[in-house]
């Protein structure tokens, strides 16, 4: 999972940083299937809507978190997104408010997928042009060089191997130069040609939206990335940019400034671009920054502000702020050794959890509503997954904590008394959600033993790291790299994705069946087929209970008086190339 | 005088080296996050994380990391033969939260974090000392009574607390009263001279509220216990103006501590105040701190640590030849 407010501001910067290993991204919104999704977000009253704006003007950016990386080979973390899609094209992106769709940004049409599966071919546009220096029109070996640098160790990208790693010919290890890939082909200036090793063509295609598709032409960046890190990174306004704005000033303690593209054309872009100019600073306490945000006029806030700042904006000032749904946290039950094998004291372990009192510690529904099965709102598959009630299963809809029904599991199943170890986070608010979940299943007279440690300590040591596994890791989270299946269940449940470092499947559920389901969901290109694909292979993970999904998580987003703020619901943070000025 | 001079410089550069092996150990050898897995990304394999490792450096042993560490930092060629040293640049290596070169960040935000330090002293000299010598001059009086119950409020309200408190009603944007600039208005000197007062005047207010308490009280103390020696008593009798005896002889002697303090004070700050820098904004090398502790990021922790102890050594210096210019009893050899 990328780096978002999700783990950044909640979960802890530190622990994320240390799971980039999971999740990715984003999270969308909506409701939908098919491939797609609709909408959007909830409670607030600020519209959000991508409608017609008016040109020009400032618009200005704050945010507590300061930026990571704005090299797009690098780049993955959600408010590091916000400024690469506005100056950036990679092959694919999104519409803010339809995240089910992949729109054609740098390609000129849907990427096609061999009936094997094991070739995507993508056309590019033949008149997106570079901003200057470099002045000339972007070629398909642009994106080759560009996803190629990935797997260099001068551009660590997080995902790479992840999502890119089934391309013919990648290196098992970062190289010291940009390798090249034999599996990546431009039999012309606009064709590109990805050959892979198995039939994971329908969900590259998916990945093209992933910001390491930008292209990056390469006799302009190679001499940037011979040094290590890459100063392609270190001085992102040497960069070469394709969108509608340029990084002209930049400051690792400040932020950045950007300015129109002087070569962006328009009419190659389905974004408006309505603002002349985005000034966003970076750093300070993110109550005066929401603060001030909500004090001003044309600004907007790309983090998430503190939850008491949360519920004043909505009791006071509702038309400044809204939610979208991002991601979603839950207890771990670790499936593979100890008492927890057990699958009826799982499901009593879920049955008996008081779901909706763990929300409350965290700002109640507001920020987040109980889960009844994996796949999260607005991810394809959502709407053939049941939806908000997800699969019937009775010991997944307590939300307060059913104590009858999981008596009955827990009678069902070969406890014995022995103590459960739990490992949770000791940032607040995580140590009172935890004390909950302990609290409940004291309630029904299991043991536990807890420990609290640092929530980068709890994935560094424990949760990641399957042979220290505890029984039961409390505070754990994920966000989806991009909207599809995949993305959601892939890492976190499918047995093939258990790690001996950064490990993120933290149930390590490994059920054959639950790997099968996800396998044929990850090959099927049909979106139809493939939403339904991923709501079979969620119901197997749900009957399977590896963790209880306490809560589908809801960002904040807080805006000025006098703009009229557009959210990227794939990335739930502000789309700069759609909002604009009142 | 010279002797001492340079031993104590000797013994910086010693400590220098001690405190950098003790981060180093701390930092490295018992991280709180491993920098190879957190490049290592999604669903690292084992050969991965050791190929990253080995790319960092971190496949060596300790002894042999901190070596080549202290090789980069050092400003001279340790590879060299023999005199003279060839002098380069030092390297702290970067962050690998960011990709920024540490050294060229702490360079960058050094003068944010003087201005904020030196602006905040003067304000709490100019706060503390004059309080310091009323409230010992009118001990007991109503005057002296009410600067040491501000002067206790002071010390007790966390600096963090204050800053938000002070934002929340006095800053232009979110105050309500419209006093100071707010949060994140910070403008380098170079920049503008008035914007960068301006952006700074609530900050030193915030960050010297409780230096000057805490001077203002031991100055009293200090102050108190000097007027009842003998010299001042002589002096009195001498018939020298009252003003003349407190400032020329008691405030003289009391105010040696103060240097003390003082000094250190001021190295601590350079260092960084990452709680004001943080409540403030102030791209400066607490705030840098913060992130770097924030994030893990063992390059940037390293440096901002390195960077407080050379300035609070040079500082304790810097204390201990002033002492000799202010007390004359203290000589060194």
């Amino acid at each position: 999972m990328r780096m978002s407010r999700l783990i950044a501001m909640t979960l802890g910067v530190a622990a994320m940083a240390i799971t980039l290993a999971a999740c990715g991204s984003s999270n969308n919104n909506s409701s939908s299937s098919g491939g797609g999704s609709s909408s959007s977000s909830s409670s607030g009253g600020a519209d959000i809507a991508p409608t017609t704006g008016k040109k020009g003007g400032t618009i200005n950016v704050q945010s507590s978190e300061t930026f990571e990386h704005l090299d797009p080979g690098q780049s993955y973390f959600q408010v590091d997104y916000v400024v690469v899609y506005a100056v950036d094209r990679p092959l694919y992106s999104f519409k803010p408010d339809d995240p089910s769709v992949a729109q054609p940004d740098l390609a000129s049409g849907p990427a096609q997928v061999s009936a094997d599966g094991k070739t995507v071919t993508v056309k590019i546009r033949d008149n997106v042009k570079y901003s200057p220096p470099v002045n000339r029109t972007v070629k398909a070996a642009d994106v080759k060089y560009a996803i190629e640098r990935g797997f260099s160790a001068h551009v660590p990208s997080g995902y790479a191997s992840a999502y890119f790693g089934q391309i013919e010919g990648v290196p098992s290890a970062p190289t010291n130069s940009v390798p090249n890939i034999s599996g990546i082909e431009t039999p012309d200036d606009t064709t590109i040609v990805f050959h892979l090793k198995s039939n994971f063509g329908a969900t590259l295609a998916k990945a093209l939206s992933l910001p390491l598709t930008v292209p990056v032409p390469e006799e302009y960046a190679k001499s940037m990335d011979a040094h290590n890190p890459s100063t392609y990174d270190s001085d992102p306004t040497k960069q070469a940019f394709t969108g509608p704005y340029v990084i002209s000033k930049f400051s690792p303690s400040g932020g950045v400034t950007l300015t129109r593209n002087p070569n962006w054309d328009a009419s190659t872009d389905y974004r408006p671009a309505y603002a002349d100019k985005i000034v966003w600073k970076t750093g300070g306490d993110s109550g005066v920054v929401g603060r001030q945000t909500l004090a001003g006029t044309n600004t907007l806030m790309a983090d998430g502000p503190p939850a008491d700042l949360i519920k004043q904006a909505y009791q006071n000032n509702k038309d400044q702020i809204e939610f979208t749904p991002l991601g979603s946290r839950y207890v771990a039950l670790n499936t593979a050794k100890g008492p927890l094998t057990d699958l009826n004291l799982r499901k009593a372990i879920i049955a008996v959890t008081n779901k909706v009192a763990m929300n409350l510690v965290r700002g109640g529904s507001l920020i987040g509503v109980p889960g009844t099965h994996f796949l999260t709102p607005g991810q394809p598959g959502f709407d053939e997954a049941g939806g908000d009630k997800g699969f019937g299963l009775d010991y997944m809809n307590t939300p307060t904590g059913n104590t009858v029904l999981a008596k009955s599991y827990l009678k069902k199943s070969g406890y014995k008394g022995e103590t459960l170890t739990i490992v949770g986070a000791k940032e607040d608010p995580a140590p009172k959600s935890t004390a909950l979940l302990v609290s409940s299943l004291n309630s029904i007279g299991i043991k536990t033993k807890l420990i609290q440690v640092p929530q980068s300590t709890m994935y560094s040591k424990f949760c990641g790291v399957p042979k220290n596994s505890p029984d039961i890791c409390a505070t754990v989270g994920w966000l989806p790299d991009f909207p599809d299946g995949y993305a959601n269940l892939y890492v976190p449940f499918d047995g093939k994705a258990i790690t001996a470092a950064n490990n993120a499947n933290w149930p390590q559920l490994n059920d054959p069946k639950v790997n099968a389901a996800i396998d044929k969901a990850t090959g099927e290109a049909d979106q139809s087929k493939r939403n339904q694909d991923w709501a079979d292979a969620d119901k197997l993970i749900s009957e399977d209970a590896p963790a209880v999904p306490w809560q589908w998580s809801k960002d904040a987003e807080l805006e000025g008086t006098k703009i009229h703020g557009v959210i990227d619901l794939w990335n739930s943070d502000w789309n700069l190339s759609f909002s604009f000025l009142k | 005088m010279l002797s001492y001079v340079i031993r104590r410089l000797v013994w910086v550069v010693v400590l220098l080296f001690l405190v950098s092996a003790v981060t180093f150990v701390i930092f490295y050898a018992l991280p709180s996050a491993d920098p190879a897995k957190l490049r290592a990304g999604k669903q690292p394999t084992a050969a991965l994380i050791k190929s990253i490792r080995h790319q960092l450096g971190l496949d060596k042993s300790l002894p042999e990391q901190y070596r080549v560490y202290m090789a980069k930092a050092l400003p001279f060629d340790l590879n060299g033969k023999g005199f003279p040293l060839r002098f380069k640049t030092p390297d702290l290596g970067y962050s690998y939260q960011n990709s920024q070169p540490v050294l060229r960040e702490l360079r960058q935000r050094l003068p944010a974090t003087i201005s904020l330090t030196l602006g905040a002293v003067v304000v709490w000299l100019l706060i503390g000392i004059p309080i310091g010598i009323i409230s010992a001059v009118r001990r007991r009086s109503i005057l002296d009574r009410a600067t040491m119950t501000g002067a206790l409020v002071a010390i007790s309200a966390p600096v963090y607390w204050l800053g938000l408190v002070g934002l929340y009603f006095f800053s232009s944007d979110i105050g309500k009263i419209h006093i100071f600039d707010g949060a994140g208005s910070y403008t380098p000197i170079s920049d503008n001279v008035s914007h960068w007062f301006g952006s700074l005047l609530l900050p030193w207010i915030v960050l010297a509220a409780s230096f000057a308490a805490f001077y203002a009280r031991l100055l009293r103390s200090n102050m108190i216990e000097v007027m009842t020696e003998d010299y001042i008593r002589t002096a009195r009798a001498k018939g020298l103006p009252e003003r003349r005896v407190i400032m020329r002889h008691a405030l003289r002697s009391a105010i040696t501590p103060i240097v003390t303090v003082l000094g250190l004070d001021i190295g601590i700050l350079l260092g960084g105040a990452l709680l004001t820098e943080r409540v403030f904004t102030i791209p400066g090398i607490g705030l840098y701190a913060y992130q770097g502790i924030s994030n893990a990021d063992l390059s940037v922790v390293q440096g901002t640590v390195l960077l407080a102890t050379f300035f609070i050594v040079v500082a304790n210096l810097i204390v201990d030849l002033v002492y000799a210019v202010l007390d004359p009893r203290v000589r060194y050899s």
